[in-house]
């Protein structure tokens, strides 16, 4: 018994050390770092390299989407308003539009500012915009205009997390828990 | 007095008669009553995008109920949802008619069915409380108060 003992605590030990599994979809090396070329809120061309030194939460939506992006932004902000103050101004989410058509900078500042300081609203062309998604092997696509011009936009329903050196680390998805999402942010933010 | 078999009968009869018959001209009111709306709110988005009505819809009746659409006087166009995520990719469907069978609960809720309220008739402030009709296939009308929500509520 006696000889079991140390082993045992040893092990458990070490496993406590290395507990630190993402609680979400882990992307850490699957997924490229964080590049592109975008316009965002005031009409200004950005690179990714601009919004380094933050952890990034990426999201690929529109703003005419009444159910799912709102639904996927107020869970990410229900999230960061739980985090503690110093880690809130440590995380940035991006929301890309991947309908610069409907979505101006001044259409994508409104919207973005409604969920708070940490939402930035990114945009376009479709060149710039296909690069992206594509390199995080994501599609869009637009559907039928109806009598009033409205029409649907398809997107990824999924939140790509990087750190701050803008590595990706998880993917975050609408079916994982909010304490799962809180912890691995946390996380992320951490890490630094 | 009436020309009717009625007037024959005693006052307190001829009232229950009376209120019976009243009830029997308008089913409606018996049917809407079998459906119950609760938790009935708006998630408001920022200037004239399109937002999203939520409610959940309770069938206490005997019969099948089937939602066919929906109008508000704060609203141009007012259609009912459902938001289909398939292999990581959300888009949105127009549904028809969604039925609640009896004795069951249907939620329009975030991420599945909702109502998608576009152009807005009047300016609509968080805390408002705005009136939708709510259309059956029976021909009948409910009409519910949803509350607006900020775009930060789930």
């Amino acid at each position: 018994m006696r000889q079991l003992f140390m082993p045992v605590f040893v092990s458990l030990w070490l496993m406590g050390c290395a507990d630190q599994t993402w609680q979400t979809k882990d992307i850490s090396g699957l997924m490229p770092p964080l590049a592109f070329d975008l316009v965002d809120e005031n009409g200004n061309d950005v690179t990714a390299d601009q919004f380094l030194g933050k952890s990034t939460l990426l999201f690929f939506g529109f703003t005419h989407c009444p159910d799912i992006c709102p639904t996927t932004l107020a869970r990410l902000d229900a999230v960061i308003q739980r985090l503690e103050g110093a880690y809130r101004d440590d995380i940035q989410v991006l929301f890309v539009s991947v309908d610069p058509r409907r979505d101006d900078p001044t259409t994508l500042s409104t919207y973005t500012n409604a969920f708070g300081p940490q939402f930035i609203g990114l945009t376009g062309d479709k060149a710039a915009l296909d690069k992206l998604t594509r390199r995080y092997r994501v599609t869009y696509g637009y559907g039928e205009e109806d009598s009033s011009g409205n029409y649907d936009v398809s997107h990824s329903s999924a939140v790509f997390a990087f750190n701050e050196q803008g590595e990706a680390r998880v993917l975050i998805r609408d079916s994982d828990p909010m304490d799962a999402v809180a912890a691995d942010i946390k996380r992320l933010v951490n890490e630094g | 007095m009436l020309p009717t078999p009625l007037a024959n009968l005693p006052r307190p009869m001829r009232i229950l008669c009376l209120t019976l018959l009243l009830f029997f001209a308008m089913p409606s009111v018996l049917f809407a009553a079998d459906l119950q709306i609760s938790d009935a709110r708006i998630r408001l988005l920022p200037g004239d995008i399109p937002a999203a009505g939520y409610v959940t819809l309770t069938n206490a009746g005997e019969n099948d109920t089937t939602l066919i659409g929906a109008e508000s006087a704060a609203f141009d166009n007012v259609s009912i949802h459902q938001s289909v995520t398939q292999d990581g990719v959300a888009t949105m469907q127009h549904v028809d008619q969604l039925t609640v069978a009896a004795g069951e609960k249907v939620k329009l809720a975030p991420g599945g069915y909702h109502l998608m309220l576009m152009k807005r008739k009047h300016p609509i402030d968080v805390g408002d409380e705005i009136e939708i009709t709510l259309l059956l296939r029976n021909g009948q009308q409910l009409n519910a108060k949803f509350h607006a929500g900020a775009p930060t509520t789930q």
